[in-house]
């Protein structure tokens, strides 16, 4: 009886340990271990035994059988493992293929810098307001101290509508209508869409500003010249430097023009600048007391500044855009250099 | 306007180089656009004297003996104005033309030229070539040319602003200067010798119109003999970019780009009784000849300088043909007067003539200027054209020439300017701009005189004071005191918020111009709509395709689409946030509505054909989708409803509703149109107002509790009759659904094979959901109610 045991088991081990497949070793299982299998007999032939001895063979029998379950177990998982293995390899891809991208949209460029401009005057306190911009005569020259036959209405070419009726011209009308509303302190910027008579590589006859408006008591002409600093600076780098020209525009007394170091060459003059190392973005001064009084504050009580900036042209620097044309004729190509 | 730099100096002192004066007057509010030399290097060029002519031996040339100082020089040469004792520009061998010809000793047809004699073209200072230019006869022999006509100087190219017309003249550029450097201004020192006949018994002026000509001044100098101008006055007109003509006329312009003040020269002899009208035209007025030839039309507003007959001049802005200074005159009617700035702006724009004088007369300049620039211009017709000045000046004088006298409190100014500048240096600046200062007691008085007539209020003192003290010296500070946080208006943060979705959408954003042709609404077939068919056209637009503004965006998206599939742009998702124009009546009587839209436009495939993707053409299912997200940002109700717009396939639109109101289209454009924009495919395209739409305020977010029990998904198909809108049955079924019906999706819509012609399968699959364990046979039950719903109501039967 031993040696049959022994015979059943150097057999089981080797053709376990020899199969290559699960259906073999599955095979093999029912083979050796299955209800009609070869260690399944040994224990039915316990009768021809003699009894003494029978507990000692059943206990080898069972040792058999647990050890044939555990070299099975070894085995499938070695098998499983072998075969995930060589499924993996075989399912290698080209990771050199393209993804499948969703498609990226855009903002207009203008929108990217006036969402820039808007942040860094929301980060100093002021509300992002809007006006008209069709507009009468009243707001866009007279309370401007721009009245009828006013040179300043020359640096302009309007388009008109009927009676008083015109396409603003500026966005500096804004400031009246808020300063009409509203009591001091006012820190407002309003941007949105102007027109001129003007079309050629850098003038479009639609074009969009920014202006900017702050009024309170005790406001000075170094912190007109701080505050753009500040813009500036947020805008173009840390290491842009302003310059104040001074200059008239109607609505302002002191009157300044703010350069800022060219953001091409640093200063140091290029074609962008014509070698000046400077480039003009904004005009900018004190707020006229005529305007004050226009819209009824008390110009020994308050003072203010403001200040207007044209986005195109700031679009034009930063992107190096060189024809305005392009805003506006939105080519997908040049809309998706955007992204 | 062109300033010499050398001419300046005859003013003040400079302690500066053109570069360093140039960023001097830039930093004072005079920016010099450009400095330029005056003419180009001519080393090597110089006067020469012509003293003998012969005729070429074989050729029909001239042999030319030129004296060019140090030697006389054998020179060929073809100019047909060649002649012994002219004085001409003469490139000696070795000199380099602009033009890149290097001068040689050459042989011309057996004779030896050494050195060429040059036209004006030739030397790169003129367009002539005609022939050799002829050089003032005072000009030196053998001088370097470039010297001789002042051709180093540096010319500065300064902007002036409109509210400094006394910077239109080189007396007050260079009155800035001074008062920057700290030296005298030297005005020219003028003495004029007068005759013994008077002014009024030669002639008399009647201003019949003083509201347009505040002043009037004359005066009459006789036997003058026209000649070219010397050659210093030439040099300052050349440099200031005006071309000599004769002595008289030279003068004239010379004085007003001295002074700033604009003269007429008149022949006096041509003037109809030799005496002065100033008044508008008549009705058989209205045409006349300007001195440049060009007959123009007036209008009766026209300010006109006539004699006792006729118009002879447009007053201030250009003569007329017909009293203009000849070789013939003898007797010159010098006016010099001031005109009103709107009544000269009005007729220049008007008549389109740009001059030198209307130029300054528009802007207003100072009514005191005109005897000084009488005085001047009479004083150098005497001394260059033998002139015998006649004794007195007609001034017919209504202006009002008050000085102005301004307060100014000196602690204002460092309040306003943010500085601390001490009161002597206030009063400095002041007074070196020619402004008394009384500060014996506060507030101080200031007296302007009346060439500053920009100076009105004590804010236009306080910019003086800033300027000359140097705006770069003024510190920087922040704004004292906040006023409470940034932000937008909801409003506009809505705005960006959707831009943001459909940006995360695929969509690119465009800007299209807010006028459009007024043909657009024809070619998008949506003129019959009274909505759209009102637009406010502009009185002066620049082309017809700006002409009106728009009542719709949808004609500019058609517009934008047609640009970039011309260009090869096969695939377009597109939008735009703009305004349009809506006027309650025309003309406008108040301002009209501007309401915000967003416009929507899809062309081509959704993605691009890629190896593991197929390509998908956009449908109107997809724009449709982008409404439904617009819309999911505001709480209100809507209705879909079938709509009527001819820009649209008729069975391929819709309108969106908030109570009877539409506040969105959208549909597929009708193959009309689409041909009208000659874009090939089919095309989609929504206009949502969403103006109104941002009257509504966000769908409000509420936490609910995650479900506790499972959910049980069903699903159920139908066939109904093809007429039958899904929208319907949906709404039948979520009814018999009640409550528990959590979702119901549309998986398929199916025509065709095991389908009976007419009729269309349907696939819902629902979910249900309650706050316990749904029973299988209670969701088969409500399954089941749903269907008979849909089968009464519908004749859905089952699939």
């Amino acid at each position: 009886m031993d040696t049959r045991i022994q015979s059943v088991k150097s057999k089981a081990v080797q053709e376990f340990n020899q199969s290559e497949s699960l259906e073999e070793l599955q095979q093999l299982r029912v083979k050796y271990l299955g209800k009609k299998g070869e260690v399944t007999q040994l224990l039915r032939t316990m009768g021809q035994i003699p009894a003494e001895e029978r507990p000692k063979v059943g206990q080898m029998v069972n040792q058999l059988k647990n050890e044939l379950a555990v070299i099975y177990e070894e085995k499938y998982a070695e098998l499983e493992s072998k075969i995930q293995q060589s499924r993996l390899a075989a399912e290698a891809i080209d990771i050199t293929l393209p993804g499948r991208k969703p498609k990226a949209g855009s903002l207009h460029p203008l929108t990217l810098v006036l969402n820039e401009i808007k942040q860094i005057f929301i980060s100093m306190g002021y509300q992002v307001v809007e006006g008209p911009e069709i507009e009468t005569d009243y707001y866009n020259f007279e309370a401007l101290n721009i009245p009828k036959d006013h040179p300043a209405r020359d640096m302009q070419d309007t388009f008109y509508i009927s009676g008083d009726y015109l396409l603003r011209s500026q966005t500096s009308p804004v400031q009246i209508r808020v300063m009409e509303k509203q009591e001091p302190p006012v820190r407002i910027i309003a941007p949105g869409k102007v027109y001129r008579s003007d079309a050629d590589v850098t003038h479009s006859p639609m074009f969009h500003q920014v202006e900017g408006l702050l009024i309170d008591e005790g406001i000075t002409f170094a912190d007109l010249k701080g505050t753009l600093q500040v813009f500036a600076r947020a805008m173009f780098g840390p290491d842009t430097k302003t310059r104040f020209r001074p200059s008239y525009f109607p609505f302002t007394e002191p009157s300044a023009e703010v350069d800022v170091s060219c953001i091409m060459c640093r200063g140091e003059g290029c074609r962008v600048c014509s070698d000046t190392g400077w480039l003009e973005i904004l005009g900018s001064g004190m707020v006229d007391p005529r305007v004050l009084e226009h819209v009824g504050y008390d110009p020994d009580k308050y003072t203010g500044f403001a200040f207007g900036m044209g986005i195109e042209r700031i679009a034009m620097l930063k992107y190096g855009i060189n024809d305005i044309r392009l805003f506006f004729n939105n080519d997908q190509r040049f809309l998706d250099q955007f992204k | 306007m062109k300033v010499s730099y050398r001419w300046l100096q005859e003013y003040t002192a400079i302690p500066w180089s053109p570069e360093e004066l140039a960023d001097k007057l830039t930093m004072v509010g005079l920016e010099v656009e450009s400095i330029s030399r005056l003419g180009p290097d001519l080393a090597g060029v110089r006067v020469g004297r012509v003293e003998k002519v012969e005729p070429h031996p074989n050729a029909d040339l001239s042999v030319c003996q030129i004296n060019v100082g140090d030697q006389v020089l054998n020179i060929v040469c073809g100019a047909p104005n060649v002649r012994v004792g002219i004085k001409v520009p003469v490139a000696l061998e070795g000199a380099v033309l602009p033009n890149g010809m290097e001068i040689k000793a050459v042989e011309l047809r057996g004779v030896m030229s050494y050195g060429m004699a040059c036209s004006e073209k030739e030397l790169g200072i003129g367009d002539d070539d005609s022939g050799l230019l002829e050089l003032p006869d005072d000009v030196e022999i053998g001088m370097e040319l470039t010297e001789a006509l002042g051709l180093d100087d540096q010319i500065l190219d300064v902007s002036i602003y409109a509210n400094r017309p006394d910077c239109m003249s080189m007396l007050g550029i260079a009155r800035e200067i001074a008062a920057l450097a700290g030296e005298k201004l030297h005005y020219p020192q003028i003495t004029v010798k007068e005759s013994d006949l008077k002014i009024e018994d030669l002639t008399s002026v009647a201003v019949e119109d003083p509201d347009k000509c505040p002043r009037y001044s004359v005066r009459i100098i006789r036997n003058v003999t026209l000649q070219p101008s010397p050659l210093w006055m030439q040099q300052r007109l050349l440099a200031a970019g005006m071309r000599p003509i004769n002595n008289i006329v030279d003068i004239t312009n010379f004085v007003m780009l001295e002074t700033g003040q604009p003269l007429h020269a008149f022949d006096y002899d041509r003037l109809s009784e030799n005496r002065i009208v100033v008044r508008t035209p008549k009705s058989n007025e209205i045409k006349f000849v300007t001195l440049d030839g060009v007959e123009r039309e007036l209008d009766r507003e026209m300010l006109m300088i006539c004699d006792a007959e006729a118009p002879v001049c447009v007053g201030g802005v250009m003569g007329g043909q017909n009293s203009e200074v000849t070789e013939d005159t003898k007797t010159i009617l010098l006016e010099s007067a001031n005109f009103a700035a709107a009544s000269i702006r009005r007729t220049a724009r008007s008549l389109a003539i740009s001059s030198e004088a209307a130029a300054r007369f528009e802007k207003g300049i100072d009514p005191n200027a005109t005897i000084f620039a009488l005085n001047r211009a009479a004083q150098l017709m005497a001394e260059l054209a033998g002139g015998e000045v006649v004794q007195g000046i007609i001034d017919v004088n209504n202006a009002d020439i008050s000085e102005r006298v301004l307060h100014l409190r000196p602690q204002q100014v460092n309040r306003l300017l943010g500085t601390d500048i001490d009161e002597q240096s206030m009063v400095d600046i002041l007074n070196r701009l020619e402004l008394k200062v009384d500060h014996s007691s506060k507030p101080w008085k200031v007296t302007v005189p009346s060439f500053r007539r920009d100076l009105e209020l004590e804010c236009d003192l306080i910019e003086e004071i800033g300027r000359f003290w140097g705006y770069e010296k003024i510190p920087t500070t922040l704004p004292k005191g906040m006023s409470g946080a940034g932000g937008e208006t909801r409003e506009l943060a809505v705005v960006d918020q959707i831009k943001e979705q459909l940006l995360g959408a695929g969509l690119s954003e465009i800007m299209t111009f807010s006028f459009v042709n007024p043909k657009s609404l024809t070619q998008s077939k949506l003129d019959p709509l009274p909505i759209f068919a009102q637009p406010i056209a502009l009185a002066n637009p620049i082309t017809e395709d700006h002409a009106v503004m728009r009542t719709t965006l949808m004609p500019s998206m058609l517009e934008c689409a047609a640009y970039n599939i011309s260009r090869q742009q096969h695939n377009l998702s597109l939008f735009e946030v703009s305004a349009v124009y809506l006027a309650d009546e025309l003309p406008l009587t108040k301002l009209p509505s501007e309401q915000r839209r967003l416009a929507v436009l899809l062309y081509g495939n959704r993605n691009k054909a890629q190896w593991n993707w197929q390509t998908e053409q956009y449908d109107f299912y997809d724009l449709k989708g982008l409404v439904e997200l617009v819309l999911d940002n505001f709480a209100a109700d809507y209705q879909w409803e079938r709509s009527e717009l001819p820009i649209f396939h008729p069975g391929r639109q819709v309108q969106v509703l908030i109570g009877e109101k539409p506040i969105a289209y959208l549909g597929e454009v009708h193959p009309d149109v689409q041909k009208n924009y000659r874009i090939p495919e089919r095309i989609y395209l929504a206009e949502i107002n969403l103006a109104e739409l941002l009257k509504y305020e966000r769908p409000v977010t509420k936490f609910q509790s995650l479900p506790r029990y499972p959910a049980v998904d069903r699903d159920l198909a139908v066939i109904v009759s093809e007429e039958v809108p899904v929208g319907a049955l949906v709404e039948e079924l979520k009814q018999a659904g009640g409550s528990l019906l959590q979702t119901i999706d549309i998986f398929d819509v199916y025509q065709g094979k095991q389908v009976e012609p007419g009729k269309k399968s349907i696939a819902f699959s629902f979910v249900f959901q309650a706050d316990r364990t749904l029973t299988d046979e209670e969701v088969n039950d409500l399954l089941k109610r749903m269907y008979e719903a849909v089968q009464q109501k519908f004749g859905a039967v089952l699939r």
